[in-house]
């Protein structure tokens, strides 16, 4: 967005400058709103538990005075931002800003009360996690120039197969069976894609209906009469890290999680790495960007699309395990309940890049967690509004803070080789 | 390439097959695999009568043999046949039906995987020629009457949804007096709790079909708290504003979980999950914890979901089964009408199923006394001091 940071003369595209202006507006306007809504006629002290029992670590603070100090934070970034302008910074400071502005919402609502922080901060990373396997499959897809729109008929595949084969063998053997049939959902993807060239949105949206067909089909055929032996699989429960674990906050988030969890942030870690360090990487998103010179290059564009397409299904199986195996211990008829299609959001929220995936998955979860947490809080916010906020969150955030996003110039278009 | 266009068109094929076959077991074989398998669980069941609803069920078993077998025919909500909870209970009113010789084999259901499923399924049952159809929830309120009124001659029952009179008379519309069977499950509740505080959430906010239950329950505590003299807070609903937590859909047992733990962190040990199978969710988190309770709604839980029983405080009853079988019996007497018909608890149509054997004898005894006072009519959940 901003390609030269540090220097104050570059020259700005209208568009963003339009852009900063609008957003130092809005930055304006938010603090009024904090202003009068949050800071204005609010009483009484609000207290966030940041330990795991409560008066381990509490953090107590006058709900007005967060409200007042929010507003105050809010309009000295519009003031700069309509002056000066953050430059290359700009993202960073709008995600604390958004962030200061759930704290003094949170002190709104619970003015008065004490909440959890650490526990909001635990269910956002559960309510996260599928979203992030599922944003991660189709980063693996897309950026080969693959749409997967199967990923949700994939992480109910991977439900499924982990449930019933956790149940038979083991939950391990479940994990991988998941990942498996995750992968072979992916290798139709893919024959479809590459091999017959068919539209991949239609060829995805097949593979959802024929997930949904197949898992519920088989569930209400042999699962519900025989749940305990091959629907009861248990859950995978949480590893401690020694030590690492004793950290406050940090701790329970990050080194206080079962086996997908942690999976989750080595992925990131390791895709990240992949595709931006490694031969294999820069083939691959070759390959997405530009079939035709990769292939006159020597890379074998179809098997490098089999291949990644493959993972990807690997990735959202392994992702569906966490709703049966990680989650709740029992497969239910279209559980993933739409996890798969936030997910691709999440994508291209993230820019088609892992930890942009993983950042915006969080963002969803988050949003979600902070409509529970509020609906706790007896707030008198109507339950519909509440639970449409993550969904004006995606908007706001992808409207405000994203900007233009550009996939892979190949997603979506077969290749033909000549 | 032509040839590999022959072999897609049949892979097509191949999908579209068990994609369909996917939506319910839609022809005869299937069915009498499943209505048996169903029926040895309902025999089961019905030896050991856990509660006064089944044992009603049991005790209208008895048909006169002059009458003929009808076809029943049940169109489910997205919760799926298997929710253990709402159509799963609803289902079984059917077979018990077959068993008493009362409904053929031949009866049937129909899943709806998404809202845009209710009228084809209700059309495929049409065609199909059923005797009554079943469907399962309020949110089949609007497709069913539509269908309802294109087919005047046809008997529809319709679960949780009470049309207003001149609006389509010929569909029984079954509601339940849930409001009484939860005030009974608040009030254990309040009684078990030792942190003081308790919850409930449901899947989607639906008048009465889901929120009654959450207002019986904090009526129930409020009841215990008046009695009592303790302050016990229900977290996740107010029935003076209607505004609570949902999860938002009756799918996602995720979500269940992680509302569930949201409850935890604030303290709350017991749980009372309205969202059918999103309740699994609940208990999957309550048996990880071992100091949470979790009520379970619609089923006795310790009967659908043994798994968990160490955690299950009790279940709300709702006579789904007894209001289908009751329809099923009129249609193959011929004395089936439309109208809606309000399942109460002081005959049994809601109750409170069984009760977990760690909770002391004096409380469940005070339960016991709570639900003749109710019966009587002599406690009416509503008028409890808020708290």
């Amino acid at each position: 967005m901003t390609a030269v940071a540090g220097t104050a003369d570059f020259v700005r595209a209208p568009a963003e400058i339009r852009r900063a202006r609008i957003l130092g507006i809005v930055y304006l306007l938010l603090a009024t709103v904090v202003f009068l809504f949050f800071a204005v006629g609010t009483e009484g002290d609000v207290t966030f538990r940041l330990g795991d029992q409560p008066g381990d670590l509490d953090f107590t603070v006058s709900a007005q005075v967060l409200a007042t100090f929010t507003a105050v934070v809010f309009a000295f970034l519009g003031g700069i931002q309509l002056t000066k302008g953050f430059g290359a910074k700009t993202n960073v400071v709008l995600a604390i800003a958004i962030g200061l502005f759930a704290f003094s919402f949170l002190g709104w609502a619970a003015a008065g009360k004490s909440l959890s922080l650490i526990g909001m901060l635990g269910t956002t990373v559960a309510l996260a996690a599928p979203i992030a396997f599922g944003a991660l499959s189709g980063v693996m897809c897309e950026r080969v120039g693959v749409i997967n729109i199967g990923i949700e008929g994939m992480l109910l595949t991977g439900a499924f197969t982990g449930a019933v084969v956790g149940t038979v063998m083991s939950p391990l053997f479940g994990i991988l069976g998941a990942a498996i049939a995750g992968g072979l959902m992916a290798l139709a993807l893919a024959v479809l894609a590459i091999k017959y060239r068919v539209d991949q949105i239609i060829a995805g949206v097949v593979i959802n209906i024929f997930a949904l067909g197949l898992t519920s089909f088989l569930s209400s055929q042999f699962l519900v009469e025989n749940a305990s032996g091959l629907n009861n699989p248990g859950v995978l429960g949480p590893i401690r890290i020694p030590l690492l674990a004793e950290i406050p906050v940090l701790g329970r988030i990050l080194f206080d999680q079962n086996i997908f969890i942690y999976v989750m942030y080595l992925l990131v870690a390791g895709m990240t790495y992949g595709l931006f360090k490694t031969r294999w990487g820069l083939q691959s998103r070759a390959v997405g960007e530009h079939p035709k010179a990769a292939d006159t290059l020597g890379i074998n564009v179809f098997r490098r699309r089999y291949i990644n397409v493959f993972l990807g299904g690997l990735i959202a199986g392994f992702g569906g395990a966490y709703f049966t195996l990680g989650s709740v211990g029992a497969f239910n008829e279209n559980m993933t309940a739409g996890r798969g299609f936030i997910g691709l959001a999440a994508m291209i929220f993230g820019r088609w890049h892992p930890v942009g995936a993983l950042g915006a998955a969080l963002v969803f979860g988050f949003a979600d967690s902070l409509q529970v947490k509020l609906g706790i809080l007896d707030t008198g916010i109507p339950s519909e509004f509440l639970l449409s906020a993550p969904y004006l969150v995606t908007i706001i955030v992808v409207a405000g803070v994203v900007g233009k996003a550009r996939p892979p110039a190949a997603d979506g278009q077969p290749y033909i080789k000549e | 390439m032509k040839r590999n266009a022959r072999y897609l068109a049949l892979l097509g094929v191949l999908v579209l097959v068990i994609a369909a076959c996917g939506d319910g077991a839609d022809d005869g074989t299937t069915t009498t695999a499943e209505a048996e398998g169903t029926t040895t669980t309902a025999e089961a069941e019905a030896e050991e009568t856990a509660t006064t609803a089944e044992a009603e069920a049991t005790t209208t078993t008895e048909a006169p043999p002059s009458v003929e077998a009808i076809t029943a025919c049940q169109v489910t909500d997205t919760g799926g046949i298997d929710d253990k909870s709402f159509n799963q209970t609803a289902w079984k009113g059917v077979t018990d039906a077959i068993d008493a010789g009362l409904a053929t084999a031949d009866s049937d259901f129909l899943e709806s995987q998404s809202a845009t499923d209710y009228q084809p399924n209700i059309q495929a049952f049409l065609d199909k020629g059923c005797d009554l159809i079943i469907t399962v929830g309020f949110l089949l309120g609007a497709d069913t009457e539509t269908m309802a009124n294109a087919n005047p001659d046809q008997h529809f029952q319709i679960i949780d949804f009470a049309y207003e009179p001149g609006v389509a008379d010929s569909v029984q519309g079954a509601v339940f007096g849930t409001t009484d069977a939860a005030f009974l499950a608040g009030y254990l509740a309040a009684g078990v709790t030792e942190t003081g505080i308790v919850a409930t959430y449901g899947g989607i906010q639906i008048p009465c079909a889901v929120t009654c239950f959450m207002d019986g329950f904090v009526y129930g505590v409020r009841y215990y708290n008046e009695v009592n003299g303790t302050d016990v807070q229900t977290l996740g609903w107010n029935p003076e504003d209607e505004t609570g937590v949902f999860t938002g859909d009756f799918e996602d047992l995720a979500k269940g979980r992680a509302v569930t733990q949201s409850f935890v962190d604030e303290g709350a040990d017991v749980i009372l999950p309205v969202a059918g199978p999103v309740g699994e969710g609940s208990a999957a988190l309550a048996l990880e914890l071992g100091d949470v309770w979790v009520i379970g709604v619609d089923a006795d839980w310790f009967e659908t979901l043994p798994q968990y029983e160490a955690q299950i405080l009790s279940s709300v009853l709702k006579g789904l089964d007894v209001a289908v079988f009751t329809a099923i019996r009129e249609v193959a007497e011929g004395t089936f009408e439309g109208g809606t018909r309000l399942y109460a608890i002081a005959e049994d149509g809601v109750g409170l199923g069984a009760i977990n054997d760690d909770v002391p004898q004096p409380l469940q005894d005070e339960v016991a006394a709570l639900l003749e006072s109710l019966k009587e009519g002599s406690i009416v959940p509503g008028d409890q001091a808020l708290s």
